[in-house]
């Protein structure tokens, strides 16, 4: 059966045509990605509307290309200049710049991409074993449960804001609200269309997502007349060579970091909303903090290239992870993508691996994929990032701005599809100026209808609301989100406030209920340890008189 | 307690807005002949839990910008400081607002190409090289696009009143082209004319 999907998937894949899209995806990432301020789902929304004339394997690979370019493609414009071209790519400056000046730009980029490439092709690994036992359990997913995971997805994404969570909730459920607008789809009641009969279809999720996301980016890049003006960088790369054997040699002898900075980037990959502009500051944090030599850190050691770069691009198979399996996007360019599968007529839920196993083998092996072109395109683009690299923002922004709109029109033939990207560039960058956050707006509008649907479900079957803490997923996923609500406040005050210090006893001891209700043997075995793994850390605290361990300051994840 | 901020002003026009929406969203009414089963859940049940939802967080929001400083970003220049500072934003959106309006006169084409010559010169620098730069990247851009979306894709891009013969000239003639060049590789062998439909 298995065999067979992937024969299937194959075959659909295997076609020059899409192969040359693949490739054109991923020069397209790496170039955009090299760009300061251009950012990987911006990259990936605008490539959006030449899929619509494409398959669905075709346009899903197109844009995992664009994604895994786009994640390599940062690392370019940080080594060489010091300024990441991607929030990706934060942490590959602290070291690969300082490399470069040391005469070694070539080893540094190297690195560089290798690392991404092993990071790329590990979590590749991860995602064709993971993904479809995840899809198993979700497969046992009743309304009530996916209802508390969309509301967990949104909790989390809104606690991102760190010290904004209000404004990150408000945000979230502005975006559910958008979704509310047009026809309802029980009974097909127009809502919030004020005698509008455009409005009555309620608004695409294309212009929308552009609108928000796009729109709002690009004017913000502009506000500053001086800065619109200024090249986006200017460094010279031309004499720079790859030094592509050695920098794997170096990549491979240092395998417990790349491992480890692997699967942390797929484990914030699998958090939703928490993307690789998080992963690669907790790669190269953790690698600091397990490195025999963490003094040499910031002056141009391989481990704090490995780190950053191996983690963002392992994210990308996490965020998919979490797509493919609940139909929940892990971050900004998963959201993109189930918007294209709906574009599609596929609508994403536990069940979509089962159902449509061309597509979901096809996503397998594009991302797996992906990653090879990536290695083999990455030095080809070198001389395409310095010719990128002077173009002035201005210009990039009145030219951008232009094919939204083009790509927006493209979508379904109608120039009030152009009037609702403008509208929605108008409120997101209002919104933005006034500090909330956009991705919750985003993640609101593509889980809104879905959500809505779930709980008509859930009140079909039962108006007994008990039965949200009554079935062991949906209690899990409440309790999941009410302490990765106040995550944010435990990170601030940890090793400040004694409170803490029960933090994650009281999570084990409260997650540990809805495991052990679960069905089988495992579960309540796994539900029993986690019980006692919180008991055993009371008992530990308790004994060592609730004092505050001597904490180094932790990284702030809101921050970021 | 704290002085009006910024931020209360938003938390109550958030909480004015609440207010508005969920007064609409009792007017949200199933058809008399589209009667719910029992059970079923009526069209404006999920927006008032959203807007419930954005009540307790506005309020939250106002507390919270009542009794904590005001942000530190907040600058108080009056109606000409927050012009300045949001200048450029303003202008594109006005730009870009008058781009879709005249897009039914003047087609994509024309109106792109004004589009995109008027934002450039107006964020960028305004001297003779650099007016020139504009032009040549707004035909190279704008043509290149159009050309990527009417001929290849073939989208029906908005042809303008002014300008339908214009516009139906140029399909005719530059689209022409690519579709007898598109005919060559067909011809050709099917993989090139599956090469050509996917670009």
């Amino acid at each position: 059966m298995i065999f067979d999907n992937i024969m299937m998937a194959t075959s659909e894949l295997m076609t020059v045509s899409t192969m040359l899209l693949m490739v054109v995806g991923v020069v397209a990432g790496l170039i955009a990605g090299a760009i300061p301020g251009f950012t990987i789902a911006m990259a990936v929304v605008l490539v959006l509307p030449f899929t619509f004339g494409m398959t669905a394997v075709q346009g899903l690979a197109t844009m995992i290309g664009v994604y895994v370019g786009g994640l390599s493609g940062g690392l370019m414009s940080g080594i060489l200049t010091g300024i990441p071209g991607t929030p990706s790519s934060v942490a590959t400056t602290f070291d690969g710049f300082p490399m470069a000046r040391k005469g070694r730009p070539g080893l540094a980029l190297g690195i560089g991409v290798w690392s991404s490439f092993f990071g790329g092709v590990i979590s590749a690994v991860v995602l064709v074993l993971v993904a479809p036992q995840l899809a198993r359990i979700g497969q046992e997913f009743q309304p009530w449960d996916y209802f508390a995971l969309m509301a967990f997805a949104l909790t989390v994404t809104a606690s991102l804001a760190g010290d904004n969570m209000v404004k990150g909730l408000i945000a979230g459920l502005i975006g559910l609200l958008v979704a509310t607008v047009g026809e309802d789809a029980v009974v097909g009641v127009p809502r919030f269309n004020f005698g509008s009969d455009a409005v009555q279809q309620g608004f695409a999720f294309l212009p929308v997502l552009i609108g928000l996301f796009a729109f709002t980016r690009l004017l913000s890049d502009v506000q500053d007349k001086k800065k619109a003006q200024e090249n986006l960088g200017a460094h010279s790369a031309e004499s720079v060579r790859i030094e592509h054997l050695k920098a794997a040699k170096e990549v491979l002898s240092r395998w417990g970091n790349l491992i480890r900075s692997s699967l942390i980037g797929v484990f914030t990959g699998v958090l939703p909303a928490a993307g690789s502009s998080i992963s690669n500051i907790l790669a190269y944090d953790q690698a600091k903090k397990y490195s025999k030599e963490p003094e040499k850190f910031g002056t141009g050691t391989i481990d704090g290239i490995v780190a950053p770069e191996s983690a963002n691009n392992a994210t990308a198979g996490g965020a998919l992870i979490m797509m493919m399996a609940l139909g929940i996007p892990g971050d900004i360019v998963t959201a993109v993508m189930l918007g294209a599968l709906l574009i599609h007529d596929v609508v994403p839920s536990p069940t979509f691996i089962a159902e449509q196993p061309t597509i979901a083998y096809a996503i397998f092996i594009a991302f797996f994929l992906a990653n090879f072109i990536m290695l083999a395109m990455q030095s080809l683009t070198l001389r395409g990032f310095v010719a990128v690299t002077r173009v002035r923002m201005y210009m990039l922004a009145s030219v951008i701005l232009f094919y939204c709109a083009l790509g927006v029109f493209a979508l379904n033939n109608v120039q009030f599809d152009m009037w609702t990207l403008f509208w929605f560039g108008v409120g997101g960058f209002i919104l933005r100026s006034l500090g909330f956050p956009i991705v919750p707006i985003i993640l609101g509008v593509v889980l809104g209808n879905i959500a809505e649907n779930a709980l008509a479900q859930v009140i079909a079957i039962s108006t007994d609301p008990t039965m949200f803490l009554t079935r062991p997923w949906s209690l899990f996923f409440i309790i999941l989100g009410l302490f990765s609500s106040f995550f944010h406040v435990y990170q601030k005050n940890r090793a400040i406030k004694q409170w803490t210090l029960c933090f994650i006893p009281a999570m084990c001891l409260f997650l540990s209920i809805p495991v052990f209700m679960m069905e089988g043997i495992f579960r309540p075995v796994l539900g029993v340890g986690l019980g006692l793994f919180g008991l055993y850390l009371i008992v530990q605290r308790a004994r060592s008189g609730w004092k505050l361990p001597n904490a180094e300051p932790v990284m702030e994840v809101g921050d970021l | 307690m704290n002085r009006f901020n910024r931020d209360t002003i938003i938390a109550v026009i958030l909480l004015l807005l609440v207010g508005f929406f969920a007064y609409t969203s009792f007017g949200i009414k199933t058809p008399v002949f589209e009667r719910l089963a029992p059970g079923q859940m009526g069209p404006g049940f999920w927006p008032r839990i959203i807007l419930a939802g954005l009540a307790i967080m506005g309020l939250i929001y106002l507390f919270q910008s009542v009794v904590s400083p005001p942000p530190p970003g907040e600058k108080r220049g009056g109606l000409i400081g927050w012009y300045r500072h949001y200048k450029n934003p303003i202008w594109c959106f006005a730009v870009f607002a008058a781009f879709l309006t005249i897009i039914p006169v003047l087609g994509m084409l024309i109106a792109g190409l004004i589009f995109v010559f008027s934002l450039m010169t107006m964020l960028g620098p305004k001297d003779g090289l650099a007016v020139k730069r504009h032009v040549l990247t707004t035909f190279g851009t704008v043509g290149g696009m159009w050309f990527i979306f009417a001929c290849l894709l073939e989208v029906q891009l908005p042809k303008g009143q002014l300008t339908g013969a214009f516009d139906e000239w140029l399909l005719v003639n530059v689209c022409g082209i690519v579709s007898s060049i598109g005919g060559l590789f067909a011809d050709a062998g099917p993989s090139c004319s599956a090469l050509m439909t996917s670009v």
